[in-house]
């Protein structure tokens, strides 16, 4: 049960800011992981639901660019086969958050302001080169979302800010992309490590790479070693165990009652290479 | 605020009510409207049980406010049948994809969220659709099996 | 007695409709008025003296209209020993235990109230293991002499044991002397829950001589009388009413939130409700012990066992429950349905500070089987024997003497193992193979014996309605198994009447006759005959009635398949009996029917447990699986199960293979992903993320079930039980599989994928 609190319904962003700025309150978009929390035992005093705000709603296109309401919840991305296409890696992410039912309430920007490594849409979106649009009163500012979590369940967002959208660069052609969460069961589960990687090809030729991953660090984080060692590469003479050990590098997962550092090192090592190989076909057949 | 009055469409009536901001969906319909045929199994979004349509969509009632369902429609497991059995509702029976009959409701809402996107859905489709709904009764092969025999009738 | 129509058909549960319209009531659904509402304040820490507890802060609190704490409430109540207090008393022994409730005008100030509670304790050392418990360093009782013991109860003084249970036949020195070959081995389960997915809940309207309680109790006899016992009532001041069940498995059995509404409504005069949330019925209702085993199996070359020495721990948790029956039935069925001239098992039932070990679909059977089924595995290795030949070269057969000493009769386990076998094409199958992607696959089968609790009692009412229509009364529980179709399966298979025509009447302890319990696989089986007895002289009365209304000597009445005939040509069919005016003004048509199985018991020798009947039911089966293990990752995918069980005589094939399907994937999730895993006496995963219960996802098993019938002497039709029996042999014969896939020998469940990607290559299959 919820414990008795304070709700706020603001109807700008502006005011959404201010209100928040003033009584310090939690901010409520799907719930479903601040309703989650609460139902736990966390109290909140004040609450401040953003549905009512339209520049979080909705997903706008550009020539380059999607802009991704903060609002856009899972399930709007599995069920338009765009993202399938285009963006294979965020599909994944966005399929696999809990359970439809989660998908249908849980939005991108609620699983990216929770901040725990273990995101479903933060592997892909950091792969994407998402940028986080955020507001405040004193209008909107852009962070790459490389720089958006500052540790575990901490962000860049100030007291008066909050995410308006994501900003994701449409990738160039000959772009494919792969998440992979690993999971003790096979649905409604937490990942236990997850990689996602991207490639863009130039011929044979890996023109562009980018490697995300997922609970192996206090937060997601891109994994540069493995990047260096893909970007330039010719694609048919990556090394797949080379490739796991150099993302397993730029990885410091910690043991906890659920795996062991050395578990999630060894998963690592083999689901980079996975990913990769995923993602290396899907870039061969990606026409656009 | 801390309590709001809402009007929510609930199996197609109009239902007018002050609610507390803390009070969730689930409670709603099972404690202000006595429609307990929605079940809360864990109330963290975790079980499906509370699975009702909202707006169309499959949620968990539990990780919804009520004042969030004002303007709202919710269909919940009393408004499935009509004069007859739904479709759904009676291959269940037919099939015996009731056990205990717990998570009988919310899968039942599940199953009609993935019916009303896919009319004419494979297993694997099916599976995906109703992976938030634990039954541990079952084993889930003959609800399959049901969602499959409903579809068929439907269509 | 000829069965005929409906005995042998797949009739849909009667109890379906209510549930997909919602309209069943669970316990949580029931509300009365000017009901309060209850919330309970638990250990926060695993043992500990209780040095201060105040609760005059949340007294204070407007709403609250009562607060109890453990001095004011109640004798100790348990099953066989009452060591447990309703609410803590002097000492804490795990986190979550009861230590004060809360009754208050709404759920929110109950919980409020709860928070404002204080408390200080003084942290004792927690047992925190098996190895903890034996230690005794730390005792979680310091003394058993001080609580009443009911029966079954052995514990040592000075000591975490709470029970002792040994099984001796023959010479196990000899017998080992006998062998060619002998295994030793250390096995472990870990602690499950049943996840049910209905919470425990219970609703309770007392005063000092009257107290009614609504509950999905499992067993509304056992739980009046543990009530009764410990609140001082007459059995007949009590009313156990019983609300649907959403899922039992054993965890709803014993009485757990209704003792704490009773003592709250009786103390506030007023009705008072308490609905666990899934946190507290993680930590603080009941779960499957974990358990540590030692095996040692001997045999001849040729493969036939020679002797058998068990040693098995419980961990109970905190306090008995049903720990010393899981103790007794798994003790039981620790050798599995072999033969073995030559066997010695110690089972020691030990309290720690865990939560409480108790009931889990089997009683122990599941884990035993874990044990002795992977040992013959490893024995089969040993003897480079096929598993499924060396089975079947020791399983017990009609005429075996058992364990216990017992002539064995009606025993379809070699039935059932070449079935499942079958059922997975186990000839056509190698014991390991590598596809071209590297996956690995294997097989393993596994096979259990297990009891029914005896003696039991049952019985029941049957009355027919003025209109034709019956009723039955019994106190079996419908709790998904089916027992609400199967009943009036057995009344319809007497008297030819309708299966729409006959009920069964909701349960309440006031009204309904007695029945011991709905646990044990029991219930088709005894309320099975009991209303075979009851609609017989349902019949009887008929007869008599439809004779005089003809003029003719009540034998000289012909009945077949509902029909009443006589010679000059009177005809009348039982389901126009209503309309007939056969009954009015007749003195009503009803009978008893009563079964019990003392007549039948011997009881165990105090000492070996030999007994020549044990128990009036053995059940038997096999399941066969197999899986494809990924090596790289350590995921494991259960590709086939085939299953065979003796039904004895199948009343319903839907309602048997509901309950094998469903305890396939049940005992999927016991092979490979549930544990409740604890650190220092704390939960960590109390939760249904990380407790994982199988989804839709992890499901999807090509399931190929064989109902085996070899019908039971005393059984109504035959019948033996199946609910049980159905998860049974599911997680060895998958961690079999598992085994024989990676070339490594598990001996824990779950096998998780961490200790595949650790597993080094050892075993001979």
């Amino acid at each position: 049960m919820l414990n008795a609190f304070e709700l706020y319904t603001p109807a700008t962003v502006e005011e959404a800011c201010r209100c928040r700025a003033e009584t310090g309150g939690t901010l409520l978009a799907g719930g479903t992981d601040v309703l989650v929390a609460m139902h736990g035992g966390k109290a909140h005093a004040v609450l401040i639901d953003l549905k009512g705000l339209a520049p979080l709603r909705g997903i706008r296109e550009t020539e380059t660019h999607w802009h991704l309401g903060a609002l856009t919840p899972h399930y709007a991305i599995e069920a338009d086969p765009v993202w399938r296409a285009r963006c294979t890696c965020l599909y994944e992410g966005c399929s696999q958050v809990g359970s439809v039912q989660i998908r249908h309430r849980g939005t991108l920007g609620g699983n990216l302001c929770n901040a725990v490594p273990s995101a479903d849409s933060a592997g892909p979106l950091l792969a994407l080169d998402a940028v986080c649009r955020i507001a405040s009163p004193a209008g909107v500012r852009d962070v790459p979302l490389t720089e958006f979590f500052l540790g575990a369940r901490r962000t860049v967002l100030g007291p008066d800010e909050l995410l308006q959208e994501i900003v994701v660069p449409k990738p160039a052609p000959h772009t494919g992309s792969c998440y992979i969460k690993y999971t003790r069961r096979r649905a409604m589960d937490l990942a236990l490590c997850g990689v996602t990687v991207l490639v863009t090809l130039d011929g044979g030729r890996i023109a562009a790479a980018r490697v995300a991953l997922t609970t192996a660090a206090p937060t997601p984080i891109r994994a540069p070693g493995a990047e260096a060692y893909l970007q330039g590469r010719q694609a048919d003479r990556v090394d797949l165990a080379e490739l796991g050990r150099r993302t397993a590098a730029d990885a410091s997962p910690r043991t906890s009652w659920r795996a062991s550092t050395e578990f999630r090192l060894t998963l690592l090592q083999e689901l980079a290479g996975r990913a990769f190989t995923t993602a290396l076909a899907r870039a061969k057949e990606d026409p656009t | 605020m801390r309590s709001k009055e809402i009007q929510v469409t609930v199996n197609g009536e109009l239902y007018l009510r002050t609610v507390s901001v803390s009070t969730t969906l689930a409670e709603f319909l099972r404690e202000d409207l006595g429609m307990t045929g929605t079940k809360i199994g864990c109330n963290e979004g975790e079980c499906g049980a509370c699975t009702v349509l909202f707006n169309g969509e499959p949620v968990n009632s539990c990780l919804v406010l009520a004042v969030e369902a004002d303007g709202g429609t919710v269909l919940t497991v009393e408004g499935l049948a009509g004069d007859e059995l739904h479709p759904l509702q009676q291959a269940f029976l037919d099939v015996g994809a009731v056990q205990c009959g717990f998570c009988t409701p919310g899968m039942l809402l599940s199953a009609k969220a993935l019916l009303d996107r896919n009319p004419h859905p494979d297993e694997a489709f099916i599976r995906k659709n109703i992976e938030g709904n634990i039954c541990r009764c079952t084993g889930y092969d003959r609800i399959v099996q049901a969602i499959l025999l409903a579809a068929e009738r439907m269509s | 007695m000829t069965p005929h129509y409906p005995i042998g058909a797949d009739i849909p549960r009667k109890d379906g409709k209510a549930k997909v319209t919602g309209r069943a009531k669970y316990g949580a659904d029931w509300n009365l008025s000017g009901q309060l509402y209850a919330a309970v304040y638990h250990s926060p820490i695993p043992h500990g003296r209780i040095l201060r507890l105040d609760v005059t802060r949340a007294r204070a609190l407007p709403g609250v209209r009562c607060v109890l704490t453990g001095a004011e409430c109640g004798q100790r109540h348990g099953q066989f020993i009452a060591d447990q207090p309703i609410l803590a008393v002097d000492k804490v022994r795990y986190v979550g235990e009861p230590v004060a409730a809360v009754a208050a005008d709404t759920l929110r100030i109950a919980k409020e109230a709860v928070a404002l509670i204080e408390a200080e304790y003084e942290p004792l050392p927690v047992v925190d293991s098996i190895e903890d418990a034996l230690a005794a360093e730390s005792l979680v009782h310091e003394d058993w002499s001080q609580y009443t013991i009911y029966g079954l109860t052995h514990p040592v003084p000075g000591s975490n044991i709470i029970d002792r249970y040994q099984l001796i036949r023959g010479d196990v020195e000899q017998g080992f002397a006998q062998a060619d070959v002998i295994v030793e081995s250390d096995f472990y389960c870990s602690m499950l829950q049943h996840v049910v997915m209905e919470t425990h809940a219970a609703l309770a309207d007392a005063t000092d001589d009257e107290l009614v309680i609504y509950s999905p109790a499992q067993s509304p006899f056992t739980v009046r009388a543990a009530i009764a016992q410990c609140l001082g009532y007459r059995y007949d001041q009590v009313r156990i009413v019983c609300t649907e069940i959403g899922g039992g498995f054993g965890c709803k059995a014993e009485p757990k939130l209704e003792p704490i509404v009773a003592v709250l409504s009786r103390a506030a005069r007023r009705p008072v409700k308490l609905v666990y949330d899934r946190h507290e019925e993680f930590e603080a209702t009941v779960t499957r012990a974990p358990c540590k085993f030692h095996l040692k199996t001997g045999a001849t070359r040729d493969g036939k066992l020679t002797a058998q020495q068990i040693t098995v721990w419980w961990d109970t948790g905190a306090y008995g429950t049903y720990g010393p029956r899981v103790n007794y039935n798994a003790g039981y069925a620790s050798n599995g349905p072999y033969a073995i001239l030559n066997c010695h098992t110690d089972g020691y039932c030990l309290v720690t500070n865990h939560s409480l070990g108790s009931a889990y679909r089997g009683f122990g059977v599941s884990e035993v089987a874990q044990a002795h089924e992977t040992q013959m595995d490893e024995l089969a290795d040993r003897l480079g024997m096929d598993p499924l030949e060396f089975r079947l070269k020791n399983v017990l057969r009609d005429g075996s003497v058992s364990v216990t000493g017992e002539v064995m009769e009606s025993v379809g386990v070699a039935q059932c193992l070449e079935a499942a076998a079958a059922n997975l094409d186990w000839d056509r199958k190698p014991r390991r193979w590598i596809t071209p992607d590297g996956m690995l696959h294997g097989k393993g089968i596994a096979c259990f014996i297990k009891l029914t609790g005896t003696p039991s009692t049952t019985s029941c009412l049957l009355r027919m309605n003025e209109d034709g229509s019956l009723i039955i009364e019994s106190a079996s529980r419908e709790m998904g198994q089916g027992v609400l179709t199967v009943l009036p399966q057995f009344a319809a298979s007497v008297l030819g009447l309708d299966l729409d025509r006959i009920v069964v009447a909701p349960v309440d302890t006031a009204m309904v006759p007695y029945d011991k319990t709905t646990t044990s696989s029991r219930s088709t089986f005894h309320s099975g005959n009991a209303v075979l007895e009851a609609a017989g002289e349902i019949l009887r009365q008929l007869k008599a009635l439809v004779g005089r209304k003809w003029g003719v000597p009540p034998e000289d009445v012909q009945f077949q398949e509902g029909l009443f005939s006589d010679a000059a040509g009177h005809r009348l069919h039982i389901n126009d009996v209503g309309s007939s005016g056969l009954l009015k003004e007749e003195p009503p048509v009803m009978a008893v029917g009563r079964f019990g199985s003392k007549d039948v018991f011997d009881p165990p020798d105090a000492h070996t447990h030999a007994s020549s009947r044990p128990t009036i039911m053995w059940m038997m089966g096999a399941q066969a699986a197999e899986v494809e293990v990924d090596p790289r990752t350590g995921h494991v995918r259960v590709v086939r199960v085939g299953a065979a069980h003796d039904v004895g005589r199948a009343v319903n094939p839907l309602g048997c293979l509901q309950q094998i399907e469903g305890g396939i994937v049940m005992g999927m999730g016991h092979a490979l992903l549930e544990e409740m895993i604890y650190r220092d006496g704390v939960l960590r995963n109390g939760n249904m993320v990380d407790y994982k219960v199988p989804t839709s996802m992890d499901a999807g098993i090509d399931c190929r079930i064989t109902l085996v019938e070899v019908p039971h002497p005393e059984g109504p039709y035959g019948v033996k039980g199946i609910g049980e029996p159905a998860v049974a042999p599911t997680s060895p014969a998958i961690s079999n599989a598992v085994s024989a896939a990676c070339g490594h020998r598990f001996r824990r469940i779950p096998i998780k994928p961490e200790d595949i990607l650790s597993a080094k290559e050892d075993a001979a299959c």
